[in-house]
């Protein structure tokens, strides 16, 4: 029983793993940025959590859900797998939004086909929302020889 | 400290990160930040009722504004803007992999 909402927070973050794996959406894209935004998001939320705790804002329940085990005063150790659950989700569901809307503009925009019809089918889509995602990044188009 | 001040210095530090990221990389975009709250913050409206309906954890009545969503502090939402706040901006803010630049890697990328 209560190793119940650990076990419950294991199988969600395995989830996010497999998505991540699968739409190289986080880790599987840049697995030392993500490793830096993942450890600093929790350490953050950590702290969000102790000031509340310190200031007698809220306390942890009295469950028969979790282990028991306390990494703080008041902070059990399923916090801070649920806070890797916030911060995992939170990034691979950022990048999953941010790269189906950049691929629905240029279907909007009707010019999809002309320039990628020659590159296949994929990369069509991609070269034409590629103007949009990496627009912040390079002011220049998209052109893959040019990068430096 | 009630709950309210307290997610106010914290939600400080990941707005100013926001707009540091927004002026130093013009990104992340503004539209998957917004839709990313929006499916974050029912997905914690649900969450974050079962966690305190079987008990998890428990609030101070007297810290709290009172405001709640179901059996939720609302003041609990501001973990949601705060990730999201805070963690796109800093995954902007950092230098992307310089072995990803090659073509191939970026279309795989996307």
């Amino acid at each position: 029983m209560g190793i119940l909402y650990l076990l419950g927070l294991l199988v969600a973050l395995t989830g996010m793993v497999m998505l991540d794996r699968r739409f190289r959406l986080f880790f599987w894209q840049d697995a030392r940025r993500a490793a830096i935004v993942l450890v600093v998001g929790v350490l953050f939320f950590l702290a969000w959590d102790v000031s509340g705790i310190t200031a007698g804002i809220f306390f942890r329940g009295e469950t028969s859900f979790m282990t028991g085990i306390l990494v703080a005063t008041e902070l059990p150790l399923e916090e801070v797998f649920f806070l890797t659950l916030l911060c995992y989700l939170t990034m691979n569901l950022f990048e999953a939004v941010a790269r189906m809307l950049a691929h629905a503009r240029p279907m909007s925009g009707g010019n999809a086909g002309a320039g990628g019809a020659a590159r296949g089918g994929v990369s069509s889509g991609d070269e034409s929302s590629g103007g949009v995602s990496s627009g912040g990044v390079t002011s220049t188009g998209p052109r893959p020889g040019r990068r430096p | 400290m009630t709950y309210w001040t307290l997610n106010a210095l914290f939600l400080a530090v990941a707005v100013v990160l926001a707009i540091g990221a927004r002026v130093a990389r013009r990104s992340p975009r503004l539209l998957p930040l917004a839709v990313t709250v929006l499916v974050l913050f029912v997905v914690s409206a649900v969450f974050d009722n079962v966690m305190i309906a079987i008990g998890l954890v428990g609030y101070n009545r007297d810290l709290i504004s009172g405001a709640f969503l179901g059996i939720a502090p609302l003041e609990d939402f501001a973990y949601v803007f705060g990730a999201v706040l805070l963690l796109p901006a800093l995954w902007y803010l950092l230098p992307a992999r310089t072995t990803s630049r090659t073509p191939a890697a970026r279309e795989e990328r996307r």
